[in-house]
């Protein structure tokens, strides 16, 4: 079974004239690592609300077809009740910090859903640890940079245990290194068997380790497929996604007649294949 | 408004900060209602000369200090105006009493709020029987306040920046360049509480009717005795109030 299957999904919000998603048809298992991607408003965000139920629990409007969620149907599961499946990460991350220190802002999800002290005590002690929070213990979210408060967030979502992390834009608040670090992480955590979806303009920072990218284009998906098989379609160029550097020079390549022998990700991958090219 | 600062929690390992928030509430309201009891200069300034080893056992006796200046301004004009419009005997001697008290009580009540963190006087709300939500409502707004206030200058610096002159003209003026102000702040104030309620509910907020905490409040030994004491003094102190004669040093006054 999918942990997460979009069957013929279209929704639109109340008061809007436009599908924010057309017939999606999408399914999700587990240990994958997903990457979403299209210009703005082509329905990313829907499409990760429509995941944890805030579409349509939360957000109202015109919905045909269904999303399952690890076997719940999330027109009848309530939102709290798939947090503990599926965890959400938002762009701003200064609207996810709802309380005055990190432990409890940490503790905060877990003691919603009544887990007992001592076990989310070991949680946020786990989480402070591994994300390498100690620093910021005792700091007021408003004294954090936007990188800090983004890691904060992201383990006040870890610590429900979702079965699917679903971050939407986790790092378009933030600068450069801080978002480096937090997909590395990010990483780290599908390495070790988390179910990731990643909404991401930066595709040269992340196509590298997800095993799938989706392209979206108003409200549709219109590719699907491995990061090096969809980076090579013309319709990247079409609808106007960042395609990373390197994969740019292999396209421009293939045009003049001398096609590289894979798809390079990275300026790295490119030095090898055309070293690999000129040495033949 | 530095005087307010007195009311402003600071982080600190001390005896008072270790107390459980309800004992505290409690002593506060005794060294308040004693404070209340008694106009006099005398015991105003023992009922002080008793409370300022207390916020120096909280180790606020320079935030303290800091606040009283502070407060002086307003202390002088209650002097001044109660001394020229009082109808007692002396009235001098009378605003002195009156003031001394506003700093009594002040110094009673900063007990309180100093050493209590707003994370421990919800908790300490909600298990005295308060709704999770209306105390969890009460420490998010302490939560965004400085992030409204940053929202408010950016919003501000983006209407100077196109023209709209925010500390010209007359008073009358001024009052209506808040709107251009106050408008986008509303409007960005509800997105932002749309986009907070999102985030909440993504992690399972109202998910459990049991819900639980991580810490709770526990009375201790101690928190029983501080209770006890301040309550004992509370009932001696009104009892030697009203239905005793006090010595004639207590009501001793300056006779003008």
């Amino acid at each position: 079974m999918p942990l997460v299957e979009f069957v013929d999904f279209s929704f639109k919000y109340l008061g809007s004239d436009n599908l924010a998603l057309r017939k999606i048809d999408l399914r999700i298992d587990e240990g994958e690592y997903i990457v979403i991607t299209g210009p703005s408003g082509c329905g990313k965000t829907t499409l990760c609300r429509a995941i944890n139920g805030l579409v349509p629990q939360f957000h109202r409007g015109y919905i045909a077809g269904h999303v399952y969620v690890d076997g719940h149907d999330t027109r009848e599961s309530r939102v709290a009740e798939l947090a503990r499946v599926a965890g959400l990460m938002f762009q701003n991350p200064a609207n996810q910090l709802v309380t005055l220190n990190v432990a409890k802002e940490i503790a905060f999800g877990p003691e919603n859903l009544g887990v007992e002290p001592d076990k989310i005590r070991a949680r946020v002690e786990e989480l402070i640890e591994t994300l390498h929070l100690e620093h910021l213990r005792e700091k007021h979210p408003h004294e954090m940079s936007g990188g800090q408060q983004q890691m904060v967030a992201m383990a006040a979502t870890l610590a429900l245990e979702p079965k699917i992390l679903v971050a939407d834009e986790p790092t378009s608040n933030l600068d450069p290194k801080s978002a480096e670090s937090l997909l590395a992480i990010l990483s780290d955590l599908n390495r070790d068997g988390m179910t990731l979806v990643l909404v991401e303009h930066r595709l040269d920072l992340v196509s590298r380790n997800a095993t799938r990218l989706v392209l979206m284009d108003k409200g549709s998906i219109v590719a699907d497929g491995p990061p090096r098989k969809v980076l090579s379609l013309p319709i990247c160029e079409e609808i106007g996604i960042g395609i990373p550097k390197a994969t740019q020079v292999y396209k421009h390549l293939k045009r003049n007649g001398c096609v590289l022998s894979r798809v390079p990700l990275t300026g790295e991958e490119l030095a090898i294949s055309v070293e690999e090219a000129c040495n033949k | 408004m530095s005087f307010l600062e007195v009311f402003q929690y600071t982080r600190q390992e001390s005896v008072i900060h270790n107390l459980d928030p309800r004992a505290k509430l409690v002593i506060s309201i005794c060294l308040a209602g004693i404070s209340l009891m008694f106009t006099d200069i005398i015991p105003m300034v023992l009922m002080i000369c008793f409370l300022i080893p207390l916020i120096a056992a909280a180790k606020s006796l320079k935030r303290w200090a800091t606040s009283m200046r502070g407060l002086l301004p307003l202390l002088l004009f209650i002097i001044v105006f109660n001394t020229l419009l009082s109808t007692t005997e002396y009235p001098f001697s009378h605003s002195i009493g009156l003031s001394l008290r506003l700093v009594a009580l002040m110094t009673s009540f900063s007990l309180f709020f100093l050493t209590v963190h707003p994370d421990e006087l919800s908790q300490a709300l909600i298990q005295m029987g308060i709704r999770f939500e209306f105390a969890f409502a009460m420490s998010m707004a302490m939560r965004y306040v400085p992030t409204l206030g940053q929202e408010a200058y950016a919003i501000m610096d983006a209407q100077r920046a196109r023209g709209v002159e925010l500390d010209k003209g007359n008073m009358l003026k001024r009052i209506r360049n808040i709107v251009p102000i106050i408008v986008p702040l509303i409007i960005v104030s509800i997105r932002r509480a749309l986009s907070i309620a999102e985030s909440m509910e993504s992690r399972g907020f109202g998910a459990s009717e049991k819900r639980t905490y991580m810490e709770t409040l526990s009375f201790r030994k101690r928190d029983w005795g501080v209770v006890f004491i301040s309550l004992l003094g509370l009932v001696i102190l009104i009892h030697f109030r009203f239905f005793f004669s006090l010595p004639e040093w207590v009501s001793w006054g300056l006779p003008f």
